[in-house]
Formats: C-alpha cells, structure tokens, sequence
C-alpha cells in the first residue's frame, strides 16, 4: 500500500516537474517531495518490524505455524528459517550482557573483560573475541543521551539504537529482558528515532549510481524488504542490522570518491569502513569487493588517476583502522582473506607507476612494454602472496570463509558450520520468499546498467554477481544480496516507469533533472535514428545540435509512437502498480507471520484461530534463576548458551560463540555416550544441571533430538574412537526413536533425558502412551531408571527439561565377610637374652641324620593331621 | 634518461622479436558479459549449489492410496528444501520475468512500426505478469 502510495507521490511529481516552469520552485518541490518519501519509507520500516512488539505487549507472539507443522523426516536442515530466525535472536542475550557491562564499567574494562561465566573451565576473553561496534554505538548513544540530562537505563537504549539504523529491532530484546529482569518501564519517546538510516544510505548509493528517482524506489524497496527484515526484527539486537547500514553506506562513499577522485570522501569511505569492522565480520566481503572492483577497472583499460587516489587512501586507512579493532588485530595483514586487497595495492601502485613513466619517456612502443610490466607485476604479486602462504607468514583461508568457494568443503571437514541451518545453501524458495518480484526485475536492472556502464556501474555489477553467488551458498548471505536487489529493481522499475509514466508531449520546459535522465537513452535512440536516416535518405546527414535532434525526435515520437495512446501506457502502470502493492502485501504478511515471531516464545494457533502461547523457555530461565545456586553450571548444547547467560544468569559450558571446537565436542560427547560414561564427562566438567529441549510433546521440531546427529558428528570429530555416527542409525541407516531404533540410541544420554517418564505419558485417547508427536511414534525405551541424574524441573509443556548431576554416591558396604585383623602371631617369642648369639629366625635346623623341616610347615602339617 | 636506458643494450642485442596479441583475445562486450551473468545467476537462483550439496532427486515421487507411485514436481510444505527440476522451472521464470522488462524497455525504442511495438509491448507484458503470477503459485504450493 505504502509502495504505492509513494509511487503515487512519485508519479505527481513527474507531473509536477512538467508543469512548473520555475527552476527554482521544481527544486523546491523535488526536495520537499525526496524528502517525504524518505521519511515515509522511514516509517513504514519501522512500523513493519513493529509486528512482534505490538503482539508482545498483547502477550501474543506469533510461531511461524507454516514452518513448523509437517516435519516427518529428521533432517538436521529441515528447520531452515524457523532455525535462522532463531540463532539470529538468540545473540541478543550476550549482546545485551556485554552492552551492560561495557557502560557499568568503562570502555578499558570492558576490552579487559575476562568472562568466568561461559566456557565454564576455560573461560572467554570477550574483549578480544567480539566486534565491539554494536555495544559501542548503544553506548555512545547512552552517554549523549545521559549528558543531555534525559536519564535513560541503557536497556532502553539498546532497544532504541536499532531504529536509527534499520528499524526499531531492539525493543523485543527489552521486553523480553524487561519480563525476565522485572525492571522499569519503557520510555517510549525515543520510538521517534526510527528506522531507514538503511534506507537513506540506499537512497544515497543508488542516486550516485542511477538518479534521484531510482533512488527513492530502493530506498521503499530496502525499507519493507522481507530479506533484510528477518535479520533487522523487534528484538534482534545484532549485529547485522548495523551492519548492513554501515556496508550501504562504506559502499556509497567508495562510489562517491571513485567520482570524484577526492581524497576526503575515500578517507570518509574508509572510516565508515571502519565502522563496519568493528561492527560485523562481514567486512570481509567489502575488503574483497573494493579491490575487485579496482582490478576489473585496470582491467577494462579504465584507470585514472581518480581511482588511484581513492583507493591507495581508503587502503592505506581502512588497513591502519581495522587493524585498531581488537578482535581483528593483526589479521588483514596475515590472513589470506586480506591479501586480496594488499595485492590490488602493490598492482595498482605499479600500474601507476608505469602510466607516470609514459608520460616521462617519448617511446613509441613503450605499449608493449607497458602490458608486458603491468602482467608480470600482476604474476609477481601473485607469486608473492602464494609463496607468503606456503611459507606461513599468512594464514590460510580459515574454513568458514574456505566453504565459500568449495562449497562442499563444510559438509566434510567442519560440522560445526554446517550444522547452522543458517548456513546451508539456498533454494529457490528462499530467493522468491525473501525478494518476491524484485528477483524478477533483478536481471532487468542489470541489463540497463550493462548497457550504459562507467567507472560506478562496474561495481554494481561486481556487487550484484558475487552477492548472488554467496547468497546461493548460504542462506545467511542473503542478507549481503538484498540491498543490491533492491538497487538494481530499483533502476528497472525507474526506467520503466519513465518510459510509460511521463506524458509525450514535446516540453521544452522540461528541467534539467528530467532531462538528465532522459539523456542518456535519448543519446542512443539518436544513435539509432541517424542509422534509420541513413537508411531513409542516405547521404542527408546534417549537424544538428542534440538540442534540436531530441526535439525533432519527440515530434517524431509523437508522430508513429506516441500513438500507442495513453491507454495502453496507463494499462502498464496500473499492472506495474498492481504488482508493487502484491510485493508490499507479501512483504508485510511474511514480516507478521514467519519473521517477528520471538524465538524465546512459542505459540500456535488453533484450528477455531485462537492462540495458544507457549511461555517454556522462560519459565525454565526463570526456574533456574531462582532455584540453583548462583555459581551453577549449566550444560548444554551451544544453541542455548548465550540465552542461559543472559536469561537465567547462570554458568553455561559452551555458547554460540562457538570457538572452541573441542569443547563442544566434548559435550556432544556426553550427550551422545550412555549414561555412566557421561556422568564421567559431566562430572570431569563439574556439571551441575544439565538442560535439553524436548518437543515431543507439543510437536516443536526443533529440539535436540532432532540436532541430535549434529552433536554426534561433532563428538565423531573429535573422538573417533568412543563415538560412531553409524552407531546411532539402524542397520537401514535410518534415524528412528521408536522399538527399532539402534540400541546405543536408545541408551544414550541424550535419549534418556528427553523421553524420561515420557513412556507414561499418554497425550490423547488415539495414540498409545510415549508417542512423540515431532517424529510421530511410539518411542522405544519407555520404562528406564536414572542413575547418575535426577530430574530437576519440567517445563509445562515438556519443552524444556533440566535435570541435576548427583554427587558421587556413598560408597556401597561390601557384601563379603569382614576381614579378621586380630589375629595373633603364630610364632613363638624369643626373649632376646635366651637366644644364642647370631639367632637367624627362619634357619633351618640341621641336625646330623635326620631330615630337615621347615618349622613353618611341621605346624601346619601337624594341624592337617589333628 | 635515454642515455640510461641505453646501457644495458651496449651489451645485449635486442632479440628480433614480434609479440603480438592473439586475435581472439579481446574484451568481451557488455551484452556478452550481461548474458554470462543472467546465465549464471539463472543457475544461482535454481539453488544449484544446494543441488550439488544435497543432491536431491530431480523429481520426488510418492504412492498414492492404491499403491502406484506417482511423480510430485514439488517437495511440498518445505521452504529449505527442493527437487532440481523445480529449481530449474522457478528460476527460469525469474528470468522470463527479467526478460519481460528489458523488453518492455525495448518497445519503446523509437523507429518501430506501430504494431511491432504493440506485440513488443504485449510479448514482454506477458513475460512479467506470467512468470510474476506462476511464481506466486509455486511459492503457494511450498508454504503449508
């Protein structure tokens, strides 16, 4: 509707640039007409990732029931976006931690933290190993905020720093930290902030490469597009969602100095940069982009001396600066993933150098030369690079990044990225699902900037390429593909829209922006006019002044083209108009029903429409908040890590943090192996609860039986020879929990701990008792005792049980016969004075003619006679 | 600077040497470039790097209440998961649809009769509103 709305707007604005004659009052208009449709799309944003707060304050929360019915077959994959959506929000919890932690103690101490609570023995040093952008941007806007004299918790404005950026994503988090902390209320002032920074960086990127109007689409189209929603939702507070500003915006800085070869928009180009290193690990993809877009430039014989100033400044800087971000560190000038960038340096320094030395030497055939130099400095630096490799001054491309370009590389070697569901490929279902008719006008985009291409363009087009690639690799990367889609449907509807919106008539009055536009293509259709003169008349070629020919041309189109009536064109805007209300109907409906659903609470809907709420997860944080001691350990798997310490303020051995490999091997390990051999792990862990989430009893899908294989795998990685993942499938190699299930299964103590006293359980009248409706059967050990674990807390839906590791039992009384200890000494005492001098105490007594007897053996002999 | 440069040839004698480009290579030109990309991001959004992972069947099958097994071209009820001939079908009308555009663009080229322009114009709208409304139903069959 919005979308619409603001074509409307759009439309009367052409009109209205027609109409007036002013320059002055069509600036005005322009400006006045920009400025309200960015600050619409601003609103409608950040009232479309308002779903969940809204449903939250109703104590409602929407559970995608699309995602999460029918799931028969226990894949690992199947949970797909539900899964997504769920690790994306369940980084909030340690986000939020560290935000506290960074304003209560200073930014010194907060780069010093030592983290005794997660890892549980080992430990994190969070300063180090986190990107630190997102605390520093709440808490920056924490202290302006405070020394303005408005006194806000920073809670709030962790909820209200994301709807500067993308939208208001944070304010779930609050809620959900508000219920669980039971602390003040919200100020809801700052809701004005809002969302589009996104939006008007867009807007921004897309008028450097495009026009102004082109600008505005994308700007609406990035504002309400379900990709960048499901990571920019109330409630996520991540880092994505700054990140994805900070990408636009480094991105339109990079396009602004390579049009104006400035100095001061490359060094604005490489603090924004900057920014986004301390904010996302997916700076990457900007560090590899930016040197790749120079590289294609030399290479299409574009190099000027523009680009050489803007990219040795943003390097050189972006280099110095990245390298500030602790967590980064001396990476970008070790890591493979970097070298990239360092050589397109050392290229282009040379590439200049040469084109410095042309202009020195009056050779003639310096060309041949040139080309020889600029390839052999190019095979140079890449000899370079890969000797630097192998010698092992630089890291090699580390696996996550590795995956990426042999995609089955994961799947293989690291477990650990694969079984992320966010990082599986994509199907096609997710494009059209996240994109809906942007994915269609993607290619039309493109087309028109191909055909018109110049020193920008070349980077959209880089952009777009290796953006659609990646985000065929991972889902998750769909969200780098979205802004680009955005960009390019943007240009293909403006162009459309230009050609059958703006009326035919011949208008000298035109103005310039109109006109602008218009040029380009009016410089081609001239182009082909005069070939279609040439074929008319030949030889009747006059010069005529572009001026003049784009009259005589309207005239022209009026004549044969223009014909097509304004019917036929009102036809296709009213179809265009229709398609873009679909996409906005579609993009809100998927925003309400598959991306603000809270992970942390669960509901369904009944068949009557009415709701049932499932408040599990909250109610078990809440259970081990109040009753475990506070320096308890929790185990479990990582997925709940962060939740258990933000939530529940308790000790957590692994947690999405997932940097330590073996570590959570080691779990995976417990709760693969039978009972008494975990309790060996648990209590070399000094485990104290132990927490799984079952959903065999509302049907939840994505419970730990189902990542169970997961944890298994990763066990496999790093203990081959305690656990098999052959062992947990039946011979036919299935995965089954019922009476055929592979016996290690059904003894392990991942399966106990799930389906303990589950076997008497009868859910309805149809079903026998332990039927467990996520995998729909009868599971096949039902009447087991716990040894070395006793049950602790049970959600009320079976959602999430905790149980506690016993101490060591007492020892057993023996059942054998005491030993005798008082027996006497059989031998005789011998009074030291009695005996002769030199008394050996065994010595046998030889006595000339008779045998000899050992005195042990008379007696016991004499014994045996008796 | 010439005389510098002349050094080394005191010594050595220039090889009579003729290097010269290969015909064939020349910088491909942007249309061509334009269809390597619509192809590979046809694949792309086929999901064929889910296929080569995963390697689902290119049709699924499943067995009616009489026991024949009959073919399903769509893995119902599944967002994350696809058979390849779906892929395959879903993203060539995304193309189809990007197709439609450039076309609409295309009629309005000036020079044209007035009835190529209008079955221009009509192709490259049923281009868009057929693969835009087909998509819709495919997507309708995968969402529960």
């Amino acid at each position: 509707m919005e979308v619409v709305e603001r074509k409307d707007a759009s439309a009367t604005k052409d009109r209205k640039v027609d109409s007036t004659e002013a320059k002055t009052q069509t600036v005005g208009w322009q400006s006045l007409l920009t400025f309200t449709i960015l600050s619409l799309a601003w609103l409608v944003g950040f009232a479309s990732r308002l779903f969940a707060v809204i449903r939250f304050e109703s104590i409602i929360h929407e559970f995608d029931p699309c995602y999460k019915a029918n799931n028969n077959e226990i894949s690992p994959a199947h949970l797909g976006l539900q899964l997504r959506k769920i690790n994306a929000s369940r980084k909030v919890g340690f986000n939020y931690r560290s935000t506290h932690h960074l304003v209560s103690h200073g930014f010194y101490k907060f780069l010093n933290w030592f983290d005794e609570r997660a890892w549980y023995p080992l430990g994190r040093i969070v300063g180090g190993t986190v990107y630190p952008g997102l605390m520093m941007t709440s808490a920056c806007l924490h202290w302006i905020l405070n020394a303005l004299h408005i006194t806000v918790h920073i809670r709030d404005v962790c909820v209200f720093l994301a709807p500067t950026f993308s939208g208001c994503e944070q304010i779930w988090t609050l809620q959900a930290e508000e219920t669980v902390l039971n602390s003040g209320a919200l100020n809801k002032a700052f809701f004005i902030l809002g969302s589009g920074l996104t939006a008007i960086a867009t807007y921004l990127l897309t008028k450097e490469l495009w026009n102004d109007r082109a600008g505005l689409f994308a700007a609406c189209f990035i504002a309400i597009v379900p990709g960048y929603i499901s990571r920019s939702v109330a409630g996520s507070y991540d880092n994505e969602g700054i990140a994805i500003f900070a990408l636009q915006f480094t991105y339109f800085l990079w396009v602004k100095s390579v049009k104006t070869g400035s100095v001061f928009w490359a060094a604005c180009a490489s603090l924004s940069y900057f920014y986004m290193v301390s904010a996302w690990g997916g700076y990457v993809f900007i560090i590899n982009l930016i040197p790749l877009h120079v590289f294609f430039l030399l290479l299409m014989g574009r190099f000027s001396f523009k680009i050489f100033v803007s990219y040795t400044t943003f390097f050189i800087l972006g280099l110095l600066m990245s390298m500030q971000v602790p967590f980064v560190g001396f990476q970008p000038i070790r890591t493979s993933e970097h070298m990239a960038a360092a050589g397109t340096f050392a290229l282009l320094q040379a590439y200049a150098f040469l084109v410095y030395l042309r202009s020195k030497v009056s050779w003639s055939d310096f060309k041949h030369i040139f080309v020889f130099a600029v390839v052999s400095v190019a095979g140079l630096v890449f000899i370079a690079v890969v000797f630097l490799t192998y010698a092992g001054y630089v890291a090699p491309w580390s696996g996550r990044f590795y995956s990426l370009y042999d995609t089955g590389y994961a799947k293989i070697h690291i477990p650990i990225i694969a079984s992320v569901s966010e990082h599986q490929p994509t199907t096609w279902v997710s494009f059209f699902f996240d994109l809906h008719v942007l994915i269609c006008t993607f290619p039309a985009g493109l087309w028109m900037v191909v055909k018109q291409l110049n020193d920008e363009r070349v980077f959209v087009v880089l952009y777009a390429t290796t953006a659609v690639y990646f985000a065929g690799v991972m889902v998750r990367l769909m969200l780098t593909l979205t802004p680009v889609v955005c960009i390019l449907a943007a240009i293909a509807f403006s162009v459309t829209l230009d050609n059958y919106l703006v009326d035919d008539r011949p208008s000298e009055g035109k103005d310039a922006v109109a006109e602008q536009a218009s040029v380009e293509s009016v410089a081609e259709e001239n182009h082909k006019k005069k070939k279609k003169d040439l074929y008319d008349k030949p030889g009747k070629k006059k010069p005529v002044t572009n001026r003049q020919n784009s009259k005589q041309e309207e005239m022209e189109k009026e004549e044969d083209g223009g014909l097509l009536g304004a019917n036929l064109k009102g036809m296709v805007v009213l179809c265009l108009m229709m398609m873009l209300m679909m996409f906005a109907v579609h993009c809100t409906w998927v925003t309400s029903n598959a991306y603000s659903s809270p992970s942390v609470v669960l509901a369904s809907t009944n068949y009557d429409g009415s709701r049932n709420i499932l408040d599990d997860f909250r109610e078990a944080y809440f259970w081990l908040r109040q009753n475990t001691d506070d320096n308890a350990r929790i185990m479990s798997w990582w997925d709940y890590g962060y939740q258990i310490a933000g939530m529940a303020n308790r000790t957590t051995l692994v947690d999405n943090n997932t940097w330590n490999n073996s570590h959570i091997a080691l779990v995976g390990k417990a709760m693969s192996s039978n009972e008494s051999s975990a309790y060996k792990i648990m209590k070399m862990l000094d485990v104290d609860y132990v927490l799984v989430i079952f959903g065999g009893v509302i049907g939840y899908s994505g419970d730990d039986i189902n990542k169970f294989l997961w944890m298994v795998r990763i066990a496999e990685g790093e203990h081959p020879q305690e656990i098999k993942e052959s062992d947990y499938f039946t011979p036919q190699g299935e995965f089954r929990v019922d009476a055929a299930g592979s016996p290690v299964l059904l003894n392990c103590l991942m399966y106990k701990m799930c389906y303990y006293r589950f076997g008497e359980m009868q859910l309805d009248f149809r079903s026998p008792s332990g039927f467990d409706r996520t995998r729909n059967v009868e599971i096949g050990n039902k009447n087991f005792k716990l040894e070395h674990l006793e049950e602790a807390f049970t959600s009320e839906h079976w959602l999430v049980r905790i149980y506690r590791v016993k101490d060591y039992a007492n020892r057993v009384k023996s059942s054998l016969p005491l030993r005798s200890t008082n027996s006497k000494s059989k031998t005789k005492y011998i009074p030291r004075r009695n005996s002769r001098k030199g008394y050996i105490r065994e010595k046998l007594n030889v006595i000339q003619g008779k045998r000899v007897i050992k005195r042990g053996k008379k007696k016991s002999k004499i014994k045996k006679t008796m | 600077m010439e005389a510098f440069y002349k050094i080394p040839f005191h010594v050595l004698e220039v090889p009579n040497l003729k290097l010269r480009k290969p015909g064939w290579v020349k910088p491909p030109s942007a249309m061509v470039v334009f269809a390597f990309v619509l192809i590979s991001y046809f694949l792309v959004t086929g999901g064929i790097i889910y296929d080569v992972i995963v390697e689902p069947p290119s049709v699924g099958s499943t067995t009616d209440e009489f026991g024949h097994s009959k073919p399903v071209a769509f893995m119902p009820y599944r967002v994350n998961g696809q058979y390849i001939m779906e892929g395959l079908a879903s993203s060539f009308l995304f193309s189809v649809g990007g197709l439609g555009f450039i076309i609409l663009d295309k009629s309005n080229a000036v020079g044209m009769s007035k009835l190529n322009r209008f079955l221009l114009l009509s192709l490259g709208f049923v281009c868009v509103l057929v693969s835009f409304f087909t998509c819709r139903v495919f997507m309708r069959m995968k969402l529960p």
